[in-house]
């Protein structure tokens, strides 16, 4: 019986603002009282460890030694309710029942889970513990954007996969490979996202478009927004600026996340 | 032709207040006026003395606009009253009042109505209450008016659609704090017509997807055996969890 879900979060291309929108979207949820973990994966953005203010020198083993048995899952899940600290946004999560397992830290390359060997089951096994050991209603994966085998894995496992796009051309025609993709791999739930969109666009027409493109909900445009780019990785933006226009529509979301059954 | 004007009197404002004896009086001593077509009534900056009650008819109020042409302000028929405040205050008329059609109007001249204020002590009274009431009655619109600016400036139409009854059904037509807002829904009403008009103007954004690459990148990703494995063990996977 498996109680949590997981939620895969994946961008064909980078850019999308993926690891950002991981972020305040597990801490939203976790904001509600869920139980909720979260498995960075994507090593070239910035890590999503530094959103939750985290130093990664005190993380010291990774998912993958527990994947191979050398650590156990107690060991890898970082409480960021206890450890949250130095933004007015995070000081919210204290309390909270969020928590971080790293994948990979200090440039271990994540291909690594397959060099060594990680397979479809070993891999959900995993996750399955993590989740009933930590008693987690939702784990998110913040995944390699495109298509690699890890991130087919984490996408093979899904019980919610969200898709961040741009409103772009490169963006939509990539979006369309992972849907097929997603489809062809039973995922249940497939959920869109739209980041960064100009301003000027009709918001309405856009999300209609793509919806009629994928025949899948577009569950949030989020404006691009220089708040955000000034923001950077210095705080969880939708927990310190809670009225933005960004942080409204993430919020919706994370309540698009919530809603499934 | 006196009863109606008694009747006509009730109506107005001044004298909401003020007992039917007295105003009976007050009629008596109002005089009768038969005005020709385009027939000045009251001309601005002349002192103001009396009050007039249009009985039959139409007149119009009209000032002179920056560039020396008539601007009509506005239009007044039968039962409606003109320059009360005179009768208080003896300012100079602040607009002309020219006949529209033939008319007939009862003039109420501010000495008659003084001997009135002098011999009845209760109708000053009635007469501050009147205004009293007007005033708060204004007060309240103004405080709604500013209210509904604000929201206005901040873009937030929701009272137009929550308060709009209960402005039409309050007030009479002479009230201009009425006016004042009907006028006032009126202008958000277009304001936010052409704000969602803008709105629909908003850039539309057009996407081609190619099917033949989107084909093809799928085909790459889903022809290898890791991914043929992949499918199998997700396949198993779903179907116990299904299963629970």
């Amino acid at each position: 019986m498996n109680k949590g879900k997981i939620v895969s979060i994946h961008s064909f291309r980078g850019g999308t603002g993926k690891s950002n929108t991981t972020a305040n979207l597990a801490a939203q949820v976790a904001m509600t009282g869920k139980r909720v973990g979260v498995v960075d994966t994507d090593i070239q953005s910035p890590g999503i460890h530094v959103l939750f203010g985290l130093d990664e020198t005190k993380m010291g083993k990774t998912m993958n030694d527990f994947l191979h048995g050398k650590a156990t899952i107690r060991e890898i899940g970082f409480s960021i309710g206890e450890h949250s600290s130095g933004g007015e946004g995070r000081a919210k999560l204290a309390g909270k029942n969020l928590w971080l397992f790293p994948s990979s830290i200090r440039g271990r390359e994540i291909s690594q889970i397959l060099k060594e060997g990680i397979d479809f089951n070993l891999l959900n096994e995993g996750l399955q513990k993590t989740i009933t050991e930590f008693d987690l209603d939702y784990l998110f994966i913040d995944t390699h954007p495109g298509l690699n085998e890890e991130t087919l894995l984490s996408i093979a496992t899904s019980d919610i996969l969200i898709i961040i796009l741009r409103p772009d051309n490169q963006d939509l025609q990539g979006t369309s490979v992972t849907v097929d993709i997603a489809r062809s791999l039973d995922v249940p739930n497939l959920l869109l996202m739209v980041n960064k969109a100009l301003p000027k666009y009709d918001f309405v027409e856009l999300k209609k478009e793509i919806e009629d493109k994928f025949n899948a909900p577009v569950t949030g445009i989020l404006p691009l927004s220089f708040d955000l780019a000034d923001n950077a990785s210095n705080d969880l933006f939708s927990l310190r600026f809670p009225d933005h226009d960004w942080s409204k529509a993430l919020r919706g979301v994370a309540k698009a996340v919530l809603a499934v059954e | 032709m006196k009863s109606d004007v008694l009747n006509q009197l009730q109506k107005t404002a001044i004298f909401k207040n003020v007992s039917d004896d007295i105003l009976a009086e007050v009629a008596i001593k109002a005089s009768t006026r038969k005005l020709v077509k385009d027939e000045v009534l009251i001309r601005k900056g002349e002192k103001g003395d009396s009050l007039f009650l249009i009985h039959d008819g139409w007149v119009k109020i009209v000032t002179v606009d920056s560039k020396g042409d008539e601007l009509i302000i506005n239009k007044c028929g039968p039962g409606e009253t003109i320059g009360e405040m005179a009768l208080l205050d003896g300012e100079t008329r602040s607009a002309t009042v020219i006949a529209l059609t033939e008319a007939e109007v009862l003039e109420l001249k501010q000495d008659v109505f003084e001997e009135i204020l002098k011999q009845r002590s209760d109708v000053p009274l009635a007469i501050i209450r009147s205004y009293s009431e007007r005033l708060r009655f204004s007060t309240t619109y103004i405080e709604k008016a500013i209210d509904w600016s604000q929201k206005t400036a901040e873009g937030d139409y929701s009272f137009v659609e929550q308060i709009q009854p209960l402005v039409e059904g309050a007030g009479s037509n002479d009230d201009k704090a009425a006016q004042l807002l009907s006028a006032f829904f009126a202008m958000v009403r277009r304001v936010k017509e052409r704000e969602d008009g803008l709105k629909q103007q908003l850039e539309k954004l057009t996407f081609e997807i190619d099917q033949a690459r989107r084909k093809q990148e799928f085909d790459e990703i889903t022809s290898t055996e890791f991914y043929a494995n992949l499918k199998e063990q997700a396949k198993a996977l779903r179907q116990k969890r299904a299963q629970g």
